[in-house]
């Protein structure tokens, strides 16, 4: 059994926490020879599922799905669309662009009924925050944006270092622009990050951010952001 | 209709559902609701969130169906498998937030055979796992299915086991060997 194999074993039967977790998932995204051997893992395992009974679920269910649904106006129509901006993004970024797969899948959490007209101006200096489940795990990266002060607290209390990685938070801009870096965020500690005013200007209520893996000391210029391991967005408190 | 067109119907209703149509939501719901629910009742242990967790599911589908792969993997196995998964992601959040860990959610599934009905995912072969987790150190065979099932990770399990993650680890990993290579003994 090779290391990469085991990897994949514990990461479908659901051993990993922590950092672990974390590098699984990235290569899980990044990596078709790991997706493919988690892949075989979970068919392997799927009949484990055939061992609970089924249960009939209540009659209202599929009217409330049905319901949540139309809530969506767009639903799968809508990934083919991002698909395209994503296209569209990749051919205009320069070095920064991610792989169009990450970027899809961060851009899906982006609400695309939101026009900069709906943006709460209002309510501009009410902090923001955003809580980003780490993958699988209970881990949550703790966002927190106070825009009277143009600062971002992150707090990543729960998480370990591997020692030779290090994680890189990103907003994502709504029009589709090259990714913002947030910083480099440090392992069991919270970080406060001052951000320039042109980032600043770009987060509202609903912004999406992501978190790459990265070599120690985030991204280096040159090169394209590593793989997406974490996403969410931005809520009012 | 036979498994083999039930399993194509569902396919295509799938790929449907995927490129936006609505309608198609229906028939993948009837086709798979039961057997989805009845994973996360018993992982979760609670009609509410097993709900909530199904309805996570379906709209899952919905938004990315188009990341399912017909030429690639069984249907049925491919929404079970995100099932079970999306529920274990709520078990783990419930139990980092509150100290009661419902019991039944970590209880050891016995080793029931599955009935006829309930057999939607087996294909020749791949049941071959009840077959090959027998054959492991009953340790090791528990550990792996209270993880699979009660979303306990290492950590958990050498904690629950009272002994340290090393051991636990290794323990684990001579069996996740062992039944990879009785996996593929049958392939």
């Amino acid at each position: 059994m090779t290391p990469d194999d085991r990897l994949a074993a514990e990461f479908a039967i659901g051993l990993l926490e922590g950092q672990d977790l974390l590098d699984a998932r990235g290569r899980r995204a990044s990596d078709p020879a790991f997706a493919k051997a988690v892949d075989w893992w979970e068919a392997r395992l799927a009949p484990l599922l055939d061992t609970i009974p089924a249960v009939v679920p209540p009659e209202y269910l599929l009217a409330r799905i049905s319901a949540a649904m139309a809530d969506t106006p767009d639903g799968g129509a809508e990934v083919v669309r991002l698909r395209q901006r994503v296209r569209f993004w990749q051919r205009g970024a320069a070095a920064g662009a991610i792989a169009a797969s990450a970027a899809l899948a961060a851009l899906v959490l982006t609400p695309q009924n939101r026009t900069p007209a709906d943006v709460p101006v209002r309510a501009a200096s009410a902090p923001l925050v955003a809580s980003i489940p780490i993958g699988d795990s209970a881990l949550r990266l703790g966002v927190t944006y106070l825009p009277d002060r143009k600062e971002l607290l992150v707090s990543a209390s729960g998480l370990a270092s591997d020692g030779v990685h290090d994680h890189e938070l990103w907003l994502v801009p709504d029009g589709g622009g090259a990714l913002r870096s947030l910083g480099v965020v440090q392992p069991g500690r919270e970080r406060r990050v001052s951000l320039d005013p042109a980032t600043a200007a770009l987060i509202h209520d609903g912004s999406a951010m992501v978190l790459t893996r990265e070599p120690l000391g985030g991204k280096p210029p040159a090169a394209d952001a590593g793989p997406v391991v974490a996403e969410g967005s931005f809520d009012r408190v | 209709m036979s498994a083999e067109q039930a399993r194509a119907r569902l396919a295509a209703a799938l790929v449907r559902l995927g490129a936006g149509d609505k309608a198609a939501l229906e028939q993948v719901y009837r086709a798979t609701s039961a057997k989805l629910f009845g994973i996360c009742l018993r992982i979760l242990g609670d009609r509410k969130e097993a709900e909530d967790t199904l309805q996570e599911v379906y709209l899952t589908l919905w938004r990315r169906a188009d990341r399912f792969d017909p030429a690639r993997a069984s249907p049925i196995t491919w929404i079970a498998v995100l099932a079970r998964n999306r529920a274990i992601d709520r078990l783990r959040r419930k139990r980092t937030l509150g100290p009661a860990v419902p019991v039944e959610a970590a209880r050891e599934v016995a080793d029931e055979t599955p009935s006829a009905e309930d057999s939607l995912i087996e294909d020749e072969g791949q049941a071959r796992i009840h077959h090959c987790l027998e054959t492991l150190e009953s340790a090791q065979r528990s550990g792996i299915k209270e993880a699979f099932f009660g979303g306990f990770t290492y950590a958990d399990l050498a904690q629950r086991a009272g002994i340290p993650l090393g051991t636990m680890k290794s323990r684990i990993r001579r069996g996740l060997a062992r039944l990879k290579t009785c996996l593929e003994a049958g392939e």
